[in-house]
């Protein structure tokens, strides 16, 4: 969940909670006030009526002045008891009114005038009182509604507007690549916080870049700096194996020397090959017809595929011209199909090379089992081959990546398909 | 047959001439343009062997030199593994051949004869030795006057060995001169190892002596 939408939903519950209790507060209030007026209005009619009766008006006079509903009856005794105030509903349904019920309070009291005593009730409507509160409830649940809404958008308006440097950040952070030398640029923020986390990115890029450089850099200087010193070990141990009378330890340790100095040669290069891959040694291009590309290679690769006896079968359904270099695609192609020959059966192996318009695969017979996904493209991640330098997929790899091409790996009934799209 | 070696690595340079020497050549070097010019303008060399990078200058200015002066001159250059231009530019001008260092020893060596095949010096076109006769120019190999039959890569195996005569070729060496380091190390050998099997086989059945000499472990060497 987006940190805007999970304050947003907590800001408006809130809000909905709060106002849902100030409205019942509201509500509770109100209702106190207009049963307090009510009271009162009763209680006034009471003393006009007391007045009136003490005066020797009769009662039919100030009724009607009065505007309330007012029962008097004669009494034999006065009995003692202060003003009763009782509500009740009275079930008004008739044929002209909708309103059946109708909440009323009256007002009950006994009164001695000239000697005879009375009790009188005082009646009055409380629904007036209670839908005008309704009223108000209503208007104010509106105006909640709206003002909800209202702070959400804004919440998110400003929200939006007050992150946007921190999601700036975010998805440049995102998208940068140790490897190309960019350096992160924020945009400006007056936040303190983001501000730091902008300047503790910036300075942590940039020591990771430097020392990735560092690094890289060192590595690069061991392999050019050993280049010399290992031909020179190689040329050597070649001039001193043109001797003859050695004795067969000697001998022994002569070949162990030499084959031990070629491998790290060979994987030298390798290595800087990768390497100026890397650093884009290769950019030059031209337009290479794959079909003819792949009709060669395998041509130079013939003794290989002959003497395993291996069938290889070329499908080619298109004519694809790819901008290229040269080098890389000498390399790519190479190892595609030396490993394809490498890793196949001692008899009855297969090679099924297609070419389309978008694509190339390679699919081959193995003895080898299904490689594991996660390590295949890894540097020195092997098949326990002797004289394999595990640097094959590594390579086919980095020359995928340097073109934006995308690589799959398969295996189905012991064949391996390594599948190129460009 | 004289040849020139421009080289200004010390080691490489004695390895090179000692190897050369060794193989019946008669060399001289320079290590740098000045001096070679110099030994240009002295003697006649049948070829000359170029370093492109020189400390006073580039190879380049040499066998531009050589061109102008003596045209009939093989002309080999070395270059350093990355620098195609200076390969490109040298065999537009006239080199005859390039090598990348490092280089085995064995390839310098088939890489002069070959020059100085197809510059015809010494008026001969074919290695010939007792019972057996390449001819370079038609591509054959006839052992006691009978023509053999041998496959393309055994023929190039043979001539390799061939034009380093007493010494002994790595495996190495020869998978690099037959596929460059366009194949594998583990698989190449083993073919190299049943190329030459069969090679030997075939000189056999010629009644020829045992010319190709297994060398346990390292490879192979070619006895004359």
């Amino acid at each position: 969940m987006k940190l805007l939408t999970k304050t947003n939903v907590y800001t408006t519950i809130t809000t909905v909670l709060l106002f849902a209790m100030g409205i019942f507060v509201v509500y509770e209030v109100i209702l106190q006030k207009l049963d307090k007026e009510v009271d009162k209005q009763l209680l006034s009619a009471k003393t006009q009526i007391v007045n009136g009766l003490n005066d020797g008006i009769s009662p039919n006079e100030f009724l009607s002045n009065l505007g309330q509903k007012v029962y008097i009856k004669k009494v034999d005794k006065q009995t003692v008891f202060d003003n009763k105030f009782i509500d009740y509903i009275e079930n008004q349904s008739s044929v002209y009114t909708s309103d059946d019920d109708v909440l009323q309070r009256e007002l009950l009291f006994q009164t001695v005038v000239d000697g005879k005593a009375y009790e009188v009730t005082v009646c009055s409507s409380l629904s007036e009182g209670k839908k005008t509160g309704e009223y108000i409830i209503v208007v104010v649940l509106i105006f909640l509604l709206v003002s909800v809404i209202i702070l959400f958008l804004l919440n998110r308006l400003i929200s939006a507007f007050i992150w946007s440097p921190f999601y700036d950040t975010l998805s440049k952070i995102k998208t940068w690549n140790i490897k190309k030398n960019e350096i992160l640029d924020f945009k400006t923020t007056d936040i303190d916080e983001f501000h730091l986390l902008n300047d503790t990115v910036k300075d942590l890029t940039r020591q990771i870049q430097s020392d990735y450089h560092n690094l890289k850099e060192f590595t690069e200087n061991v392999s050019h700096e050993a280049q010399t010193p290992l031909s020179i070990i190689s040329t050597k141990i070649e001039l001193l194996m043109q001797e003859s009378n050695y004795s067969e330890k000697q001998h022994k340790l002569l070949v162990q020397t030499y084959n031990a100095t070629q491998r790290l040669y060979k994987l030298n290069e390798g290595l800087i090959l990768l390497t100026r891959i890397e650093n884009k040694q290769f950019v030059e291009t031209t337009a290479i017809d794959l079909v003819q590309a792949i009709e060669e290679k395998i041509e130079v690769l013939e003794d290989f595929v002959e003497a395993k006896q291996i069938v290889v079968e070329k499908i080619f359904n298109a004519q694809v011209t790819k901008e290229i270099n040269p080098v890389l695609l000498t390399i790519l192609l190479n190892n595609l199909f030396i490993n394809a020959i490498k890793y196949n059966l001692e008899v009855n192996g297969t090679i099924k090379i297609t070419l389309n318009e978008d694509s190339i695969s390679v699919e081959n017979t193995s003895f080898s089992d299904k490689i594991d996904k996660q390590f295949l493209f890894d540097r020195f991640n092997k098949n326990s081959i002797s004289g394999s330098l595990g640097l094959g997929l590594s390579l086919i790899k980095k020359i995928v990546d340097f073109y934006n091409w995308h690589i799959t790996y398969s295996h189905k009934d012991g064949t391996h398909k390594f599948k190129i799209y460009m | 047959m004289r040849i020139l070696i421009i080289e200004d690595e010390k080691s490489l340079r004695e390895d090179v001439v000692d190897y050369l020497t060794e193989n019946g050549y008669k060399c001289d070097f320079a290590t740098t343009i000045k001096s070679a010019i110099q030994k240009l303008n002295d003697i006649v060399y049948s070829c000359a062997l170029v370093d492109v990078g020189l400390p006073d200058g580039s190879g380049i200015e040499i066998v531009e030199h050589i061109k102008k002066h003596n045209p009939e001159m093989g002309v080999i250059i070395v270059t350093a593994k990355n620098s195609l231009e200076d390969k490109l530019q040298g065999l537009k001008i006239g080199a005859d051949d390039y090598l990348t260092k490092p280089f085995h020893l064995s390839e310098l060596s088939a890489r002069v004869y070959s020059v100085l095949r197809r510059r015809n010096f010494g008026g001969k076109n074919s290695l010939i030795f007792d019972g057996l006769e390449i001819d370079t120019t038609e591509k054959k190999v006839i052992a006691n006057n009978i023509q053999l039959q041998l496959t393309k890569k055994e023929y190039e195996i043979l001539v390799y060995l061939a034009s380093n005569p007493k010494h002994l070729i790595t495996k190495e060496a020869l998978a690099d001169a037959i596929w460059g380091d366009k194949a594998d190390m583990a698989t190449s050998f083993d073919f190299v190892y049943s190329q030459i099997k069969n090679l030997k086989k075939k000189l056999n059945e010629a009644d020829l002596k045992d010319y190709i000499k297994v060398v346990y472990g390292m490879g192979y060497k070619f006895k004359s």
